[in-house]
């Protein structure tokens, strides 16, 4: 009876250390993978590590990672020891209350500790402006900036607030186990409070400090959260970096960075314990202890004569630090700049470098997830973007609720070089606005493996005889669109009667049972790994998936689908609008978009481009670009005839939409 | 009868002046006027509780009295850090500080930089390395600690951290040593060691020793003067002679040694009534008919055949002291304790004598009736020695 309960838990326990550790295993695995899918392994290499260190957007977070966690370390200690030591001069009854509040915000949801301190500074930020302005409009001996934003500072203060408490957890034990009188006997014997804090409180609860630290490092690397929330639009760390790649798609170069993480966390979190479990053994044991090295080192250089070498010694270790903060904070600023915000996964990041290198002028790319995100964002306040990337129908809103700036074209003669397909479109008729970066069609992705027939029209989505194997992508505005084509309609239509019916047709199908379920960026795997038949997504998505599937094809179905247009465009007030004029113009030269199209699999609106491509391609890989596979991605006249592009909704009907999509459930 | 005490040379090195001390709205000195003398050996004594461990700390800086002044020298130093004060202490278990060894630990107070105003200008004053190891080495031979220099403090006895203890406070040549309960953790046989250690090193030094402890036997073997101490006020100041002799009120009888205290009447002077009966004594200046307390030592009586004594009682308990037998008698419902080398059985009828010079006559106090009467004899020994181990560690969390 016992032996069977015992092989039970043991199964249990192992069965939770595999539930543990098995997607991390998984996670390291992949990052070693050759092939760039995240379900088909293609074999050993180290491709995507040496990707990693050439990818600047991962290299920028990872020395704003370090930074801000050196720094919030460095401060959140100092601040946490001094707390902790105040702590212990209060009288029991408050001290232990402190010690409760102290807690609190440790066992607090992430979210909710960020997004209070980003209100905080928001809040903080408006009253700072009247302030200024008023300060401004007294004298004129000089002036203050009125207009703050998120960013840097914030990140930092932030991770230092989530960090004191840690270290005050950490350093607080050491002092109660200090007895109290020897702060009193270093003062007797003739030291300042100061002079007796450095010559023994120190010394003793230092291995408490050093733990303390140690934690506070880890958490900030860790943290994403909280960053999230105070970072702001021009600051991002590691974490917010791979969570703005996974957006768009997973690659693993995402696997191996997080490995990274996972092994400097983990190593850290070890140096911790060990050292825990070594000072408990050392106070359970009364015998006297081993000198550890570091106090060899201390008993050897002691006396006059090494004073003078260790005051060097410390001098040159703080001079290390006082460099590293510098170099740090020199990669990521001075010098002009331009902020710019798009879609994740979205340019060849080695566009960024020519460009500096040719202007001199610094690139600030922050991604987003979404245009929905980009747009609540900026309404937000927490964004100072000089450009943005975004859709025709967001760009209509922006338009419309008067966010951008219009354009000086005399700056940007690489405009000339847009076929006009791509240009004076619904949203911006005067072309006043814009510069359009890519153009792409919607369509039915399929697994030719499982499907027997060729897919041509959107009926195939809501058919019985691919129930369980069909994706619904996770958008209203694109879910609905399908069917409104399917039954003929306007995918731009406000007849509520006619998109009940579309609604309707999805709902039916997903009472029978039709979809496999609701997905936005898991369809890569899905349709990678064959676990779906049918998806719908983006034509330059879908050339991603087939080089991982060959099984997988594409149509534009032939009631017709959605095709859009991205777009460039300048923020109202930016304050780098000549620089960011500078920038669209470069992305919008032959080359860029060449290098673009090669990189992202979007089609560019450049005339130039969009017709030299293959011979592009050819030059670069040696061999012939696929006629099919480029019509895929620069669909051409005749499929874009039977297409549409997405119009700004009005109000009601967008609420009709979301009330709808909330119906459907998940 | 407090008497200009101490020795020819004396002279006031500190003084409180009318201090008290209010903890949360509780007094805990009341009106302390006490002075303390050049190389003078001086034990503050008393129950847990009784200001003693809180009028050190303020001698000591670490306490501001709440009113009076302490002077040093004859100036005002109520202000003055503890860091700048010319005084040091030898803490309660020491406070040795662990992540130095023996050698760094006595050096402690010698490396610390010292700021000295010279003519208007601050300069950090420094004690070569050379001095510091004299120095050092001189003290660690003072407490009898030579070779241990580069011991770790955890490796050392309970007696040796506190030979450490002493010499750190002594190296910095205090003109006064404060003593909190130096010798609390000790066994008994080692206690006994120290206290005349103690007593040698401050005559060898022959500076102001400050000595705090509850334990009476302590306090009268190294003293030169004890200051006994209850609810924050001095009850008595004196030669230790003169406060076991000449006890002022019922409880310095019964804190100092043992006491048997009887009501009595003071008729006129020399002669005492108690128990209907007059005695010849030593004591005057009382009212004529004032109640008084009278304190007899139980050593002091001597037992005589019933026939002979001038009081009359039976033993009811007999307990083997070694030196002597403690033995309880019953005189009329009231218990005594008397010490006496013979034995007499339980249930003995015995006869007593008072000699004049046995009898000390004391005004009544607050204290009256609480002390000296051995009914429940034993318990009071037990009660006596739990507290003591327990003394202080409510003090401390002021």
């Amino acid at each position: 009876m016992k032996k069977t309960n015992r092989g039970g838990s043991r199964f249990l326990i192992g069965l939770m250390f595999l539930f543990l550790y098995l997607p991390i295993f998984l996670l390291i695995i992949f990052s070693f993978n050759a092939g760039d899918s995240s379900a088909v392994w293609r074999g050993f290499s180290l491709h995507w590590y040496s990707e990693l260190f050439g990818n600047r957007l991962i290299m920028e977070s990872l020395y704003m990672t370090l930074l801000v966690s050196l720094l919030a370390t460095v401060i959140s200690t100092a601040a946490g020891t001094f707390a902790a030591i105040g702590l212990y001069s209060l009288s029991r009854r408050k001290r232990d209350a402190l010690l409760v509040i102290n807690d609190i915000p440790m066992m607090n949801a992430d979210i909710v500790t960020g997004v209070s301190l980003c209100l905080f500074f928001v809040a903080f930020f408006q009253g700072w402006g009247a302030f200024a302005k008023w300060i401004n409009g007294m004298q004129s001996a000089f002036e203050l900036p009125t207009r703050l934003t998120l960013g840097f500072g914030t990140l930092l203060l932030a991770h230092i607030a989530f960090n004191i408490p840690y270290v005050i957890l950490n350093v607080a034990p050491r002092l109660r186990q200090m007895d109290r009188n020897l702060v009193d006997a270093a003062q007797d014997l003739g030291c300042t409070w100061m002079q007796a804090f450095w010559r023994v409180i120190l010394p003793e609860i230092k291995p408490g400090i050093v733990s303390g630290a140690l934690i506070a490092f880890t958490m900030s690397v860790d943290d994403f959260v909280i960053s999230y929330f105070t970072a702001g639009s021009s600051t991002s760390t590691l974490s917010m970096a791979i969570y703005g790649m996974t957006k768009r798609r997973i690659t693993p170069e995402i696997n191996a960075v997080s490995t990274l993480l996972f092994l400097t966390v983990l190593t850290l979190l070890v140096i911790v314990n060990v050292r825990e479990a070594r000072q408990e053994r050392r106070s359970a044991s009364m015998e006297p202890r081993k000198l550890t090295w570091m106090e060899h080192l201390a008993v050897r250089t002691s006396g006059p004569r090494w004073k003078w070498v260790k005051r060097g010694a410390g001098a040159a270790m703080a001079c290390c630090f006082v460099a590293v903060v510098m170099f740090l904070t020199g990669a990521t600023s001075s010098r002009p700049v331009v902020n710019v915000c798009s879609l994740g996964e979205y340019i060849d990041t080695d566009l960024i470098t020519q460009f500096e290198e040719e202007t001199g002028i610094r690139v600030n790319y922050q991604t987003v997830e979404s245009n929905e995100t980009l747009y609540s964002l900026l309404k937000s306040g927490g964004a100072d973007y000089d450009v943005v990337v975004t859709s025709d129908y967001m760009i209509a809103k922006f338009i419309e609720e008067d966010m951008l700036e219009t354009l000086d074209y005399g700056n940007i003669p690489n405009f000339e070089l847009m076929d006009e397909r791509f240009t004076n479109l619904y949203f911006d008729p005067e072309n006043q606005y814009t510069v359009p970066y890519t153009w792409g069609t919607l369509g039915i992705i399929y697994n030719t493996s499982m499907v027997e027939e060729e897919i041509t029209s959107w009926s195939a989505l809501y058919d019985d005889k691919y129930a369980g194997n069909v994706l619904l992508i996770n958008n209203s505005r694109d879910a609905l669109a399908e069917a409104l084509f399917y039954l003929g309609y306007s995918a731009n239509t406000t007849d509520a009667s006619e998109i009940r019916e579309a609604f309707a047709l999805i709902a039916d199908a997903n009472r029978r049972g039709v979809f496999q379920g609701k997905v936005s960026d898991e369809v890569f795997q899905k349709m990678e790994g064959g676990n779906a038949a049918i998806a719908t997504y983006y034509a330059g998505d879908y050339l991603t998936m087939a080089e991982n599937n060959e099984d997988l094809a594409y149509v534009v179905p032939e009631e017709g689908s959605n095709w859009f247009v991205d777009a460039m465009c300048v923020l109202k007030d930016a304050p780098h609008k000549l620089e960011a004029e500078m920038w669209i113009n470069f992305i919008a030269s032959t080359e860029a978009n060449l290098a673009n199209m090669d990189y992202i699999w979007y089609a560019s609106p450049n005339r130039e481009a969009l017709e030299e491509y293959p011979a592009y391609y050819e030059e670069l890989y040696g061999e012939e670009l696929d006629q099919e596979t480029y019509e895929i991605m620069a669909a051409p006249p005749e499929v874009l005839e039977r297409c549409e592009v997405y119009e700004n909704l009005p109000p009601e009907t967008l609420q009709l939409y979301s009330q709808l999509w909330v119906e459907l459930g998940t | 009868m407090e008497k200009e005490r101490g020795r020819i040379m004396s002279k006031k090195l500190i003084s409180l002046a009318d201090c008290c001390m209010a903890f949360d709205g509780e007094l805990v000195l009341d009106h302390i006027n006490l002075y303390f003398n050049d190389s003078e050996f001086l034990t503050l004594l008393g129950p847990s509780g009784c200001g003693k461990t809180t009028t050190l700390r303020i001698i000591g800086g670490f306490l501001t009295p709440t009113s009076g002044e302490v002077l040093f020298d004859g100036v005002r130093i109520n202000d003055i850090p503890p860091n700048l004060r010319q005084v040091n202490t030898v803490f309660q278990r020491y406070a040795l500080f662990p992540h130095l060894n023996v050698f760094e630990n006595v050096a402690f107070g010698l490396r610390v930089p010292k700021t000295e105003t010279v003519g208007g200008r601050k300069r950090k004053v420094k004690i070569s390395e050379e001095e510091i190891r004299q120095r050092v080495l001189e003290m660690l031979e003072v407490v009898s600690l030579k070779g241990f220099e580069s011991r770790r403090i955890t490796e050392l006895s309970g007696g040796q951290q506190q030979r450490v203890a002493i010499a750190r406070a002594l190296v910095n040549r205090p003109k006064v040593l404060l003593l909190d309960e130096p010798l609390g953790a000790l066994d008994l046989r080692l206690r006994k060691d120290m206290q005349s250690e103690l007593k040698r090193i401050q005559q060898q030094l022959g500076i102001t020793f400050i000595y705090v402890t509850h334990d009476q036997e302590e306090a009268l073997a190294m003293s030169d003067t004890i200051v006994v101490m209850d609810g924050g006020r001095i009850q008595q100041i004196g030669t230790p002679e003169d406060i076991y002799n000449e006890p002022k009120n019922a409880f310095v009888a019964d804190f100092i040694g043992e006491s048997n205290i009887l009501d009595g009447v003071m008729h006129e002077d020399f002669v005492v009534e108690f128990f209907n009966r007059k005695f010849k004594c030593l004591d005057k200046g009382f009212a004529p008919m004032e109640p008084v307390d009278v304190v007899i030592r139980p050593e002091d009586v001597d037992i005589v055949p019933p026939e002979k004594g001038q009081l009359k009682g039976t033993v009811t308990s007999v307990t083997f002291k070694g030196v002597h037998y403690d033995t309880i008698v019953d005189f009329k419902g009231f218990k005594w304790l008397i010490q006496t080398t013979d034995y007499h059985p339980e249930g003995e009828t015995i006869g007593i004598i008072l000699n004049p010079d046995d009898i000390h006559i004391m005004h009544k106090s607050q204290y009256s009736g609480m002390f000296g009467d051995y009914s429940s004899y034993s318990e009071e020994y037990d009660e006596l020695e739990d507290v003591s181990l327990l003394e202080e560690d409510g003090e401390d969390e002021e």
